[in-house]
């Protein structure tokens, strides 16, 4: 089994998911126009043992809070303040060097955005694993390479055939399996899935959804998937959170947040999702764009260009996160209506 | 009208040790898209689909069977002379980053074509400058806007409507779509495919959309025809709801079955199929070429190979021994 002790970073007990609270983190970039907040004041709550999904548009600033797990945001960016603190660990915030390096891979295991690139083309997937294995101090490199083994083909894969392979003698859907194997071999209890199934086919991304939610009952792990398909959440998660602009602007139980969503850009984003069967008109794409990090406005609400149901209090707040129930939506509108 | 009997084309691959390997890419495949029609082709990266795209622009050779634009072979034809035919067919890239050089400005970018058409036909500059901005204008743009930016300062849905305001400057008859959406943000897709269904209906232009996106497929128009295709066959044709509602293939089953179940808003099919996944990988070239998968496969499908055609009871077209209808999609709650 792999090692993982060391002196810096405590012991959590064997076979326990970790819950994790991110609480009011904020995460800027440096552009020329001073300091910009792609993530700004985000709450949230990952209970041990469940599957959370958080949906988002490109330069919703889902991947940066993803990155914020493992406090891995590059520079320019910054955590500029609140805190994320995993069970057994402690605030990764304030973590820095060899500390850090050693709960990356131990203790939060990454499964990047197209894993199909994230390996090296020089080297086969074994000699990857003992690379991930020495620079985690594990000693039984055999029983790492017989762990490994064993996850690929509770995954549907011949182990060893994979381990003396190149990747590009993968196909993308075996390449995304490597990804998560190389993110549980160290016995990680906390797996982020970046994107896990865009740019596989459909099958390939039903088969993968499989496996993630089979894997996370079977070694009780907690895991975060960030997409940006809803589908792909509904398929695995039992909590959604939908960001948008750096914030998050609705979060609940799946099937409660797609059955009834609260928050208008929740509820567009869901509309505008083609369907198989009914009325084509139905589905309605969303007037506007999604803000990048430039034209996120600094006063009031981020959706408010876009949203239905504006009023100006919106133009002036930025609306609080507040919880309706098994819910907290971020919206004056629906605050104004719970409280009507 | 363009139409397609028996297109076939075979990929060479240099080996090095045991020689070369042959990819069969097409294998006689048929069609016909009809002026001011739309089809579209679904199925896995690797089927073809974009190959059999790529043929239809005239970005591809093809090795047997023939490709007729309004009633004319393209085969016996000099590159030069097919040139015209194929100028009606204009493609769309998945990529609207890649699609675009970054520096250039949208004048610019739609300046060229146009000044080649002016050229062609004796117009003036007056005209292009007119041009360029109604062609703006048809894909949803302010030409006042977007004319003097660079592809940058624009979103990649807007960069998709100039990608196709392009496409437009040579008047074409017919435009295959690859993946057009799918780089695109989820909330801004429906707007894209809107796009394509309001200029088929507004200037009659032909819409082929080629996707791994089931779902997308109908957003095009639901006169239009579906092509499911699997390993270079096309394995079952016809009406885009007919197809999707009731599918008879296995193939087009698992496609269907492996659609994300919106849970809370729908209700999964009662009878999805999984595809048996094979182990190594090797695909056999004898019989169904679905048959390595298939979990209804029998004797004779490892043996024979069906062809696409019709069989009592069912509207469409499919090459599948054991046809049959299955409940795979998610329905909405709301109607069960």
């Amino acid at each position: 089994m792999a090692q993982q002790a060391s002196q810096q970073v405590p012991q959590r007990a064997a076979g326990q998911a970790p819950g994790v609270r991110i609480d009011s983190l904020t995460v800027v970039y440096k552009t020329p126009a001073g300091e910009l907040p792609a993530v700004r004041n985000v709450s949230l709550t990952l209970e041990p043992g469940t599957i959370t999904g958080i949906v988002g548009e490109s330069g919703s600033g889902k991947s940066t809070l993803a990155l914020s797990l493992l406090n891995a945001v590059q520079p320019p960016g910054r955590i500029s303040a609140g805190s994320v603190e995993i069970d057994g660990l402690g605030d990764v915030v304030t973590f820095e060097g060899e500390k850090l390096r050693k709960a990356r891979g131990a203790h939060v295991g990454y499964v990047f955005q197209a894993a199909q690139n994230s390996l090296n083309p020089l080297k086969t997937v074994g000699k990857q694993l003992l690379d991930l294995g020495r620079s985690h101090g594990v000693e039984d490199l055999r029983g790492l390479v017989r762990e490994a083994r064993e996850l690929l083909g509770r995954m549907g894969l011949d182990g060893a055939r994979v381990l003396d392979s190149h990747q590009h003698e993968l196909s993308g859907g075996m390449r995304q399996r490597v990804g998560i194997m190389l993110a549980l071999v160290l016995n990680a209890h906390l797996v982020v899935l970046d994107e896990p199934t865009t740019a596989l086919d459909m099958i390939t991304q039903a088969n993968i959804l499989k496996i993630v939610r089979e894997v996370h009952a079977e070694r009780g792990l907690t895991t975060l998937v960030i997409t940006h398909d809803i589908g792909v959440v509904a398929e695995v998660a039992d909590r959604l959170a939908v960001m948008y602009g750096g914030r998050l602007v609705e979060q609940g139980p799946t099937r409660e947040v797609l059955g009834a969503p609260k928050h208008p850009y929740t509820r567009g984003l869901i509309n505008a999702i083609p369907r198989l069967v009914g009325d084509i008109d139905e589905a309605r794409a969303l007037p506007g764009r999604p803000p990048t990090l430039a034209t996120v406005p600094k006063l009031g609400c981020v959706f408010r260009e876009r949203c239905a149901v504006r009023m100006d209090v919106c133009d002036t707040d930025d609306p609080e996160a507040v919880a309706h129930g098994s819910r907290i939506v971020a919206c004056h509108a629906v605050t104004v209506k719970e409280h009507a | 009208m363009i139409t397609g009997k028996g297109i076939t084309k075979t990929f060479k691959q240099r080996g090095n040790v045991l020689g070369g390997r042959e990819v069969h890419a097409l294998r006689g495949v048929d069609f016909s898209i009809a002026k001011g029609g739309s089809a579209s082709f679904i199925g896995e990266s690797g089927c073809g689909k974009t190959t059999l795209g790529r043929i239809i622009a005239g970005l591809e050779s093809y090795d047997g069977g023939e490709v007729s634009i309004d009633g004319t072979p393209m085969s016996p034809l000099k590159p030069k002379q097919r040139q015209p035919h194929f100028r009606k067919i204009q493609m769309i890239h998945q990529d609207p980053y890649s699609a675009l050089n970054p520096t250039r400005t949208i004048h610019q970018t739609l300046y060229a074509p146009l000044a080649l058409r002016a050229g062609q036909t004796g117009r003036s500059k007056a005209w292009i400058e007119e041009r360029a901005a109604e062609v703006l204008s048809l894909v949803g743009l302010d030409p006042g806007t977007v004319l003097a930016r660079y592809p940058h300062q624009l979103s990649g849905g807007m960069r998709q409507r100039v990608v196709i305001a392009r496409a437009l400057t040579v008047d074409p008859e017919m435009l295959v779509a690859d993946e057009a959406v799918s780089m695109i943000d989820v909330s801004l897709r429906l707007g894209i495919l809107a796009l394509l269904k309001d200029l088929r209906e507004r200037l009659g232009v032909s819409v082929l959309f080629i996707t791994h996106d089931v779902a997308t497929a109908r957003y095009i128009g639901d006169d239009g025809e579906l092509y499911v295709i699997y390993r270079g066959q096309v394995v079952e044709r016809g009406p885009v709801d007919t197809v999707i509602a009731d599918p008879v293939h296995p193939y087009t089953q698992s496609l269907l079955s492996a659609i994300p179940v919106l849970h809370g808003l729908e209700q999964p099919g009662e009878q999805p199929v999984v595809p048996v996944e094979s182990l190594n990988g090797a695909q056999s070239e004898e019989g169904c070429l679905f048959a390595g998968r298939c979990p209804f496969r029998t004797d004779r499908c490892e043996s024979e190979l069906p062809l696409l055609g019709v069989t009592d009871g069912f509207p469409q077209e499919h090459a599948c021994f054991h046809p049959e209808r299955r409940s795979v999609i998610a329905r909405p709650m709301s109607e069960v």
